[in-house]
C-alpha cells in the first residue's frame, strides 16, 4: 500500500467517521411495506405503485418495496395499521390531507398523523376552478357577483364537506360574505358529469381531470388553486391574483413512517424518495398528471403539519363539520 | 361512413397478431378473476398496471378492457354453482341460477349465462360503435332527480314483485337500506351506526353481505335440512349440460332486455353493472307471463341480469371514451392507464387517438367471441363440481366464501361480519323472509339516498323538483304503476281467499 492510497483510505474513514455515530446508516433487512389507504386502483394506490415501480426499476433499494392496501374508513384503517407497527423501520405510508382530517372529524379515528414520523412531501396537487364553456361567467369575480345576486341559487359539485374544494369554497364565502350550494358526489366522474350536464354551475377540479375538457372547449378555467400559475395555464390567475386573498389550501401527498422512527431511518427514507423524485420516470409522471413536484423534507413537513392542522380545524368548523378533536 | 371507416381501421389495429394475443390474455385473465370471488377486475387491472407502462397504448387498453369485460363473463360461474357471487354484478344471477343448478340444470344455466353475456356484450359494443355521442349526451342530461327516480323504479320493480309476503319483503328491504347507511355519511362527514368501530367507518363491503346471506346462509339451511345423503342431480351426457331449445326460447326477450337495459344504465356515470342487472331482472319479471317462477329457477332470471352486466361494459365505455368520464372503479383505472401511456382521454380522443379508440372497440367484438369460445367448453367441466358429495362441497363453499370475503378488503373484521350475515341469511330462510330485497336495498339504498339529498339541495328543499323534470316524472309514475298493479292482484287474491275460506 503506497502513501497516497493510505491517505485516501484514512480520509474516507474520517469522513465516514464524522457521519458515523450520530447517523449509523440504516439498512433495510426485509421488504418495506408501503401502506396506502385506498383499495387497488384508487388515486393513492396508483400513486404509490408508480413510485414503487420507479424505485424498483432504478434499483434505489436493496430490498423490495411493496404496496399494502388498507382501505376502510377513509384513512382510519391504514392509520391504525401504521400506528400498530410502532418502532418498525420497515413500515411507511403514503399520506394525503384526509390523514389529517379524519381524526379531527371522526370520534372513532384515534390515530393522528402527527403521531407518525413525517418523512417527505412529494407532490402538491393544484386545482382549477372551472365553469361550463357556454356559461356567461368569465372570471371568479363574475361568479361571486352572480352568487351575490341570487343567494343560494348557484351550485357547485364536489366530494365530501371535508374535501379541499369545499374548504376553498368556505374560505371564499367567509371572505366575500356570499353563499352558494355545495353538492357532494362520491366519484369524480359524477362530479364532472353534473357540471357538463348543466346541473351545477362550478367545480374545483384536478387539472388532470379537467384538462381535456378544457382543451375540447367544454369547460372554461376561471381561476387556479395553487401558489403559482401552472405551466399549462399561464394566462389564468390564481385565486389570490383574481383578487380574493385567501390562504392557499394544498392537496398534498407524501410519505410518513411508523411512529417512533429513528432519525437515521428518516434520513434514509428522505434520501430514497429525494432520489426517486429526481428520476426521469417520476418527472414524467408528475408532468403528465399536472402535479406540483416540489419536494419538502421531514423537518419542514413536521412544522407544516402543525400549522396546517390548526388552519384546517378552523375552516372545517366554519364549514359546519363536527370537529371532535 | 365515418363510423365504418373508423371500425375498419380499428379491426386493422385489433387484428395485429400482438393485439390479438393481448386481447386473449386479457379475456383469459378476466375469466379467471371473474370466477374467483374477492378478486375483482378493478383490483386486477390496478395490480397489472405497472407491467403495462412499456406497452403500446392500443395493446395495453385492449388487454385491460379484456380483464374488465372478461370478469363479468366469469362472475356467473360461482353464482350458479355455489350461490357465491363471483363479482358484485353477478349477485342477481344467484337468484335463479343457483335454483336452476339445484334442479339439475346447472349446465343449462351456465350456458345461458355465457350466451346472454355474448349477445348482450356484443350489443353493448354495437351501441358503443354506433350511438356513443348521442347516448353520452343523454347520460349527461341525467341529474340527481333522474337518478332518484331510476332507483325508485328499480326498487319497485323487484321488491313488490318478489316473494309471497309483501310485509316480509318490505322488512327485508328495510334491513338492507339500514345496512347500507352504516359508515361515514358523504354529505356531513359524520359516522352513522358504527357502534364505536373504526373499521365500520367505510361501511360494509357489499360482497361480504352477499356472500354471507346467499352462500353461507344457504349452506347452513341445507345442513339443517339434512341433505348429506342427497347429491344434486347432474345429468350425464354433453347434450344435457347445455340449455335446451325450450329454455333458450324462454330467454329471447331477456337477451334483448338485458342488452338494452344494461347498455343504457351502463352509460350513466352514477349507474353500474350491479344496478343495471337488478333493473333488467325486475323488468324481466314484470313483463313475464309466469313471474311466480322467478327465484325458483327461471332461465330468463339468469339471462336478463347476465346480459345486463355485460352490455353495461359497452355502456360504461361510452362516457369514458367520448367524454373522458369514468363511471366506476375499473374504468377509472383504465383512464389513469391511458394518461400514463400518454394518450389524452377526453372529448378529443376519438379524433386524436383513433388507434386506441377504434382498436379497443374492434377488439371487443373479437373479445366477446373469444370469451364465448373460452367459456362454453368449460360449462360441462364446471357442472361436474356439483357431483361432489356434500361433505366435500359444503366445506369448499365455506372456503371460497371466506377467501372471497377476506380478499375483498383484507380485514379479519370482515370475516366476523361474514359469519354474522351467514347466520342472518340462515335465519331469514328459516323464517321465510326473502333475501333478495335485502341485497337490493343494500345496492340501491346508498345511491338512492344520495340522489334524493342532492336533488333537494339543488332545489333548495323543493320536493316538486322530482316530478317537474320529464324523465324523472315518467320513471316515478312507472314505479307507482308497478307498485299499484300487484297491490290490486294481492287484494284480489286476499278477497278470493277470504271468500273460499268463508264459504
Amino acid at each position: 500500500m503506497n502513501r497516497r492510497e493510505l491517505l485516501v483510505g484514512t480520509a474516507s474513514m474520517l469522513v465516514a467517521g464524522a457521519a458515523g455515530p450520530a447517523f449509523a446508516q440504516f439498512k433495510p433487512s426485509r421488504p418495506i411495506e408501503f401502506v396506502v389507504h385506498g383499495g387497488p386502483g384508487s388515486g393513492n394506490d396508483v400513486f404509490a405503485r408508480t413510485l414503487t415501480t420507479i424505485i424498483d426499476q432504478e434499483k434505489l433499494l436493496p430490498v423490495r418495496m411493496q404496496v399494502v392496501n388498507k382501505p376502510g374508513g377513509g384513512s382510519t384503517s391504514a392509520a391504525a395499521y401504521v400506528v400498530s407497527k410502532k418502532n418498525d423501520p420497515h413500515v411507511i405510508a403514503c399520506f394525503t390531507n384526509i390523514w389529517l382530517i379524519d381524526p379531527m372529524v371522526q370520534e372513532a379515528a384515534t390515530n393522528k398523523l402527527m403521531d407518525m414520523s413525517p418523512i417527505a412531501r412529494l407532490v402538491v396537487e393544484p386545482a382549477l376552478v372551472v365553469v361550463r364553456a357556454d356559461s356567461p361567467i368569465k372570471t371568479l369575480k363574475e361568479f361571486i357577483d352572480a352568487a351575490k345576486a341570487k343567494p343560494g341559487a348557484l351550485k357547485m359539485s364536489g366530494g365530501s364537506i371535508t374535501s379541499r374544494e369545499n374548504t376553498v369554497r368556505q374560505l371564499l364565502m367567509q371572505l366575500t360574505g356570499v353563499r352558494w350550494v355545495f353538492i357532494s358526489f362520491p366519484s369524480g366522474g359524477e362530479r364532472i358529469a353534473a357540471l357538463l350536464g348543466g346541473h351545477v354551475d362550478l367545480m374545483i377540479v384536478d387539472p388532470s381531470e379537467a384538462g381535456e375538457q378544457v382543451r375540447a372547449g367544454k369547460l372554461r378555467v376561471i381561476a387556479q388553486v395553487n401558489e403559482r400559475r401552472l405551466p399549462a395555464f399561464p394566462d389564468i390567475p390564481t385565486i389570490k391574483e383574481a383578487g380574493f386573498d385567501i390562504p392557499n389550501v394544498p392537496q398534498m401527498r407524501g410519505v410518513v413512517g411508523a411512529p417512533g422512527m429513528a432519525a437515521e431511518t428518516i434520513v434514509f427514507y428522505e434520501d430514497l424518495f429525494l432520489k426517486a423524485s429526481k428520476t426521469a420516470g417520476w418527472q414524467k409522471f408528475v408532468n403528465d398528471s399536472q402535479l406540483d413536484g416540489e419536494f419538502v423534507k421531514a423537518a419542514e413537513l413536521k412544522a407544516f403539519f402543525t400549522k396546517f392542522e390548526g388552519e384546517l380545524r378552523e375552516i372545517l368548523k366554519a364549514a359546519g363539520a363536527k370537529v371532535v378533536r | 361512413m365515418e363510423i365504418a371507416s373508423g371500425l375498419l381501421h380499428g379491426f386493422a389495429v385489433a387484428l395485429q397478431p400482438g393485439n390479438i394475443i393481448w386481447c386473449f390474455v386479457g379475456c383469459l385473465l378476466g375469466t379467471i378473476v371473474g370466477i374467483l370471488p374477492g378478486l375483482g377486475p378493478a383490483a386486477t387491472i390496478a395490480l397489472l398496471l405497472p407491467l403495462t407502462f412499456k406497452m403500446d397504448p392500443a395493446g395495453g387498453i385492449i388487454m385491460l378492457a379484456g380483464i374488465y369485460y372478461g370478469a363479468k363473463y366469469g362472475g356467473s360461474t360461482t353464482s350458479i354453482l355455489l350461490n357465491i357471487p363471483g363479482e358484485s354484478s353477478s349477485v342477481v344471477t344467484c337468484l335463479d341460477g343457483y335454483q336452476m343448478a339445484r334442479k339439475g340444470r346447472a349446465g343449462a344455466a351456465l350456458g345461458i349465462a355465457a350466451i346472454a353475456s355474448f349477445v348482450a356484450g356484443t350489443v353493448g359494443v354495437i351501441g358503443l360503435t354506433l350511438v356513443a355521442p348521442p347516448v353520452a349526451a343523454f347520460a349527461l342530461s341525467f341529474s340527481s332527480p333522474e337518478y332518484f327516480a331510476l332507483m325508485c323504479l328499480g326498487l319497485a320493480l323487484v321488491v313488490l314483485l318478489s316473494g309471497t309476503s309483501l310485509l316480509k319483503g318490505l322488512l327485508s328491504l328495510l334491513l338492507g337500506l339500514w345496512l347500507t347507511s352504516i359508515g361515514t355519511d358523504l354529505f356531513t362527514a359524520q359516522s352513522r351506526f358504527i357502534f364505536g368501530q373504526a373499521t365500520l367507518l367505510g361501511g360494509i363491503d357489499f360482497m361480504v353481505v352477499a356472500i354471507g346471506v346467499f352462500a353461507i346462509g344457504e349452506v347452513l339451511s341445507s345442513v339443517e335440512a339434512g341433505e348429506e345423503a342427497k347429491v344434486l342431480p347432474v345429468p350425464r351426457g354433453f347434450r344435457n349440460l347445455l340449455p335446451n331449445a325450450q329454455e333458450l326460447k324462454a330467454c329471447r326477450f331477456a337477451f334483448l332486455n338485458g342488452s338494452i337495459t344494461g347498455f343504457l344504465v351502463g352509460c350513466l356515470p352514477g349507474g353500474g353493472a350491479t344496478i343495471s342487472s337488478f333493473i333488467a331482472y325486475g323488468i324481466e319479471k314484470a313483463v313475464s307471463k309466469h313471474p311466480e317462477q322467478f327465484g325458483k329457477g327461471a332461465p330468463e332470471g339468469v339471462a336478463a341480469p347476465e346480459g345486463a352486466n355485460n352490455a353495461d361494459t359497452g355502456g360504461a365505455l361510452v362516457p369514458l371514451l367520448t367524454l373522458g368520464i369514468p363511471s366506476g372503479g375499473s374504468t377509472a383505472i383504465m383512464l389513469s392507464a391511458l394518461v400514463l401511456w400518454g394518450v389524452k382521454p377526453g372529448p378529443l380522443m376519438m379524433q386524436e387517438s383513433p388507434d386506441v379508440f377504434w382498436g379497443l372497440v374492434a377488439s371487443m367484438y373479437i373479445g366477446n367471441v373469444v370469451l364465448l369460445i373460452l367459456n362454453l367448453p368449460l360449462v360441462p367441466l364446471f357442472a361436474q363440481i356439483l357431483r361432489l358429495p356434500v361433505y366435500v362441497l359444503f366445506p369448499v363453499i365455506f372456503g371460497i366464501s371466506i377467501v372471497g370475503a377476506y380478499g375483498a378488503s383484507g380485514r379479519m373484521f370482515d370475516l366476523g361480519l361474514l359469519v354474522g350475515f351467514g347466520l342472518l341469511g340462515y335465519a331469514m330462510s328459516k323464517l321465510k323472509y326473502p333475501s333478495a330485497p335485502l341485497i337490493l336495498g343494500f345496492v340501491l339504498g346508498d345511491a338512492m339516498e344520495r340522489a334524493l339529498r342532492q336533488s333537494l339541495m339543488m332545489s333548495q328543499g323543493d320536493l316538486l323538483t322530482l316530478v317537474e323534470r320529464p324523465i324523472s316524472a315518467i320513471m316515478l309514475s312507472l314505479a307507482l304503476v308497478i307498485l299499484l298493479i300487484p297491490l290490486f292482484g294481492w287484494f284480489n287474491r286476499l278477497r278470493l281467499r277470504a271468500i273460499t275460506e268463508n264459504g
